[in-house]
């Protein structure tokens, strides 16, 4: 066994230089910007503009996706390349796996698994490079959990699909290039067998956007009302659109895993040391060294447990019950740590910190403690799911849909 | 053996829940916590007119001389509000501060104008958010031909904007911890509200702030001690006051489990979801009864030190944790800071260190059950 995620093997000895050098370039004068990562509530600017720049330069590299070939915007290199790729990326608290508020992550390796030859061709290239921004958008107001029971209506008329409905809870602060959406084809039809999955772009007339103002940050509601949208949108043939929504869930839901630290603990030790009462620096505290002990024991599990998944991604191993366990045990955790840094800084642990551009800012890691046990499914959902693959009451244990 | 609430008790409910009723909707409750403009004059001048503020002290100093049990029983129902604003601040902790600290003539000048609610008194003891104990008072008095100078900064003063003044903890020079009151309108002081996960919070500065001798409270600025009796009467109030939102909190999320149709059935019918539900309701049920037991033993007259400190952590984490067990019910449309479980949500993670963590009155229950050498 070797748990060492950078021991390079000959051939990537100059790429890691390589790498490590050019990133370096391109953080130099915006070193207070890393660990800026992927999620939309911190709503700054500089953090989203230089983010978003940095991912085009990696994307023209072809190193967001550095396994595709390189029509889709991949650079074929290997997984020892990937590997370099995501370590040097970590120096700086990013990682791969980040959106980039682009979903890349998740939307090209559905495109690679459903799309038609045509569709890679056109749609992939500017995902991969991160060249465009897409939301998912799936809940609607009637039931996030049950997307199956979807509303929104996409009627094929001539060479276009007629959409209408309404989604909520999606996107962030920034508009999208296109919305990454699942529709109903037909009201009357079989559950799982009326549904179609498109790819809108989201300047078609009829489309509106409507900021809704959440715990974790903003998100939106999208109205269709008559949108025309081409055919050619439609992604995984007609009425196929559930098991596209389960290639998608399975990626969302931590099935890809990740070699990426979570840096949260390096600033509670510099806040404990820092922090005197009578003195004495409350690092020295008993009870707080049993919080910190706490915090560090499930943030190393969950570190393992994301390594596990991604060394079983790449090997081929499959792993059916990884990417709910690692989500169920990641979200806990997260509540756990949200009320261990309360009862460790008392009230400083709620106080937002905007010279802190790192989403390891303590207020943003207890509010997201409550906050971000829903978004992509519930806890319940990853519980059921977990199960599922567990095989418990049933006689064989359900496979993870396709990722790869 | 009788633990059911008196006649008188279950008419004080009905009051305070009428007084909720008309006075903080829901939706206008929501509104003011998403906009932090939980301080309401309105509220205070009504509270007052009914008699909560300095509900138990003696009836010459403008109190109604009700027992503890009583003073909770409003409280509890004011925390399904949950009602914003100082009541509990001036008109349950200063007020019995100042009673145990004072002798009959600053009472006589302090207290009736709190109890009418024309002054609020805001206690603001504490200048480290990591700790709750005397070392954590750091704000210094330097003494002058008549009086002090007062140097330093309260990070966290709950209800601060509310203050007409505040009762302070500073140092002397001679590092004895003692308690006074400034007015708020006093030459160096600034109140900056924080932003962040956290409501009716705001820091204030101590900027060479010239106080009287006269402002100490007592004879000689009373000390930590005197702190802690007047807690052992307010902090179970605030317990009640956590009880109550704790309950507001479990029954609209059992409400909502009946109508909230998802998969065909009301979510209410997945154990899961019965699970989040049972999860609150031990949470809130440890605390009620922790708290009234508590306000029992207080009004028999009997020890109630650990007891206190038992109510206090139980009760700020149920309330903590009930907003979590009920977010994982509302899931979604829960997150939604026009959404009533948002106010639950921020108040109770703002009450939850408010005059100590739940982990520090732990301790402190151990230490006085267990005093150490
Ligand atoms: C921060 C955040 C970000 C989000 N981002 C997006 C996004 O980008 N795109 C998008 O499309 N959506 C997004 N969402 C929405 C999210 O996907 C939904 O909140 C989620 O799917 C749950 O739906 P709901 O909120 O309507 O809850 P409901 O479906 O109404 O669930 C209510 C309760 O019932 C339980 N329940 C439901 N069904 C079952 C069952 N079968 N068994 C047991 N329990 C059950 C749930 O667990 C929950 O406790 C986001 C939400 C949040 C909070």
């Amino acid at each position: 066994m070797d748990f060492n995620v950078s021991a390079d093997p000959a051939h990537v000895v100059e790429f890691r230089k390589e790498v490590g050098a050019w990133l370096a370039e391109q953080f130099a004068g915006h070193e207070h910007l890393r660990w800026s990562a992927s999620w939309s509530t911190r709503e700054n600017d500089e953090e989203y503009k230089f983010r978003r720049g940095l991912a085009e330069k990696l994307g023209a590299k072809g190193w967001l996706f550095p396994l595709y070939p390189k029509k889709y915007g991949g650079a074929e290199l290997t997984v020892d390349h990937q590997m370099v790729l995501e370590t040097e990326l970590f120096k700086y608290g990013l990682n791969l796996s980040h959106t980039f508020y682009t979903l890349a992550r998740i939307v090209a390796p559905v495109l690679i698994r459903w799309g038609s030859e045509e569709q890679k061709t056109e749609f992939l290239e500017p995902i991969t490079r991160a060249k465009i921004c897409v939301w998912q958008v799936l809940t609607e107001p009637h039931g996030g959990s049950d997307i199956a029971n979807c509303q929104t209506k996409a009627i094929r008329d001539g060479n276009d699909y007629i959409v209408n409905g309404q989604k909520v809870m999606v996107g962030h602060h920034l508009p999208p290039d296109f919305l990454w959406t699942l529709v109903c084809t037909n009201p009357q039809g079989k559950r799982h067998e009326n549904l179609a999955w498109l790819h809108i772009p989201a300047s078609l007339a009829g489309i509106t956007i409507q900021h809704m103002n959440l715990m974790m940050g903003i998100k939106n509601a999208v109205f269709f009302d008559n949108v025309r949208v081409p055919a050619k949108y439609l992604i995984g043939g007609e009425n196929n659109g559930w098991k596209v929504a389960s290639t998608h869930m399975e990626l969302e839901h931590g099935g890809d895993g990740r070699i990426a630290v979570d840096p949260l603990i390096e600033r509670v030790i510099d806040y404990c040391r820092k922090t005197r009462i009578d003195g004495k620096p409350i690092i020295e505290d008993p009870g707080v060294r049993d919080l910190i002990a706490d915090m560090m024991i499930e943030l190393n599990t969950l570190r393992r447990f994301n390594q596990l998944i991604y060394w079983r991604r790449f090997a081929k191993k499959p792993h059916p019950y990884g990417g709910p366990q690692q989500r169920y045990y990641q979200r806990m955790m997260r509540l756990r740590n949200g009320e261990r840094l309360q009862a460790i800084m008392g009230a400083d642990a709620l106080v937002q910190d905007l010279s802190v551009h790192e989403v390891v800012d303590f207020e943003y890691a207890v509010r997201t403690g409550p906050g971000q046990l829903h978004g992509g499914g519930t806890l319940d959902t990853d519980r059921l799911i977990f199960a599922r693959r567990l095989g418990l009451g049933r006689p064989t244990t359900e496979k993870a849909p396709e990722t790869d | 053996m009788d633990l059911s609430l008196s006649e008188t008790q279950e008419e004080f409910r009905k009051v305070a829940a009428d007084f909720v009723k008309a006075e903080v909707p829901a939706h206008q409750m929501t509104q003011w916590y998403k906009n932090k403009q939980t301080f309401q004059p309105q509220l205070v001048k009504k509270a007052g007119e009914i008699g909560w503020l300095g509900m138990m002290l003696p009836e010459q100093y403008g109190g109604s001389e009700v027992s503890a049990t009583d003073c909770a029983v409003v409280f509890e129902e004011l925390g399904r509000g949950p009602v914003p604003g100082p009541l509990f601040t001036s008109g349950i902790l200063a007020a019995q501060i100042i009673f145990e600290a004072c002798a009959e003539e600053q009472r006589k000048i302090l207290l009736p104008p709190l109890c009418k609610g024309e002054s609020i008194v805001v206690p603001a003891i504490t200048d480290k958010a990591a700790y709750w104990g005397q070392e954590a008072v750091e704000t210094r008095l330097s003494k002058t031909a008549s009086g002090y100078i007062m140097n330093g900064t309260k990070p966290f003063v709950f209800d601060a904007q509310a203050a007409t003044s505040f009762l302070c903890a500073a140092r002397t020079e001679e590092g004895k911890v003692v308690f006074l009151v400034i007015d708020a309108q006093s030459p160096g002081i600034t109140i900056t509200p924080h932003i962040g996960f956290l409501v009716s919070v705001a820091e204030v500065r101590f900027d060479k702030v010239a106080v009287p001798s006269s402002n100490l409270l007592g004879s000689s600025g009373a000390s930590w001690t005197t702190l802690q009796a007047a807690l052992d009467r307010a902090l179970p109030v605030l317990c009640a006051y956590q009880v109550g939102a704790s309950q507001e909190v479990f029954d609209i999320t059992c409400e909502y489990t009946r109508t909230r149709v998802v998969f065909g059935q009301p979510i209410g019918r997945f154990q899961r979801v019965q699970d989040h539900c049972v999860d609150i309701s031990i949470y809130l049920d440890q605390a009620r009864w922790a708290t009234y037991e508590t306000l029992w033993r207080l009004d028999s007259g009997m020890p109630a030190r650990a007891a206190v400190h038992e109510a206090k952590a139980i009760a700020s984490e149920g309330y903590y944790q009930a907003t979590n067990y009920a977010h994982m019910v509302w899931a979604g449309p829960g997150t939604d800071y026009g959404h009533p479980m948002m106010a639950h949500s921020v108040l109770a993670h703002t009450l939850y260190q408010y005059l100590g963590t739940p982990g520090q009155h732990k301790r402190l229950m151990m230490d006085s059950l267990f005093p150490r050498a």
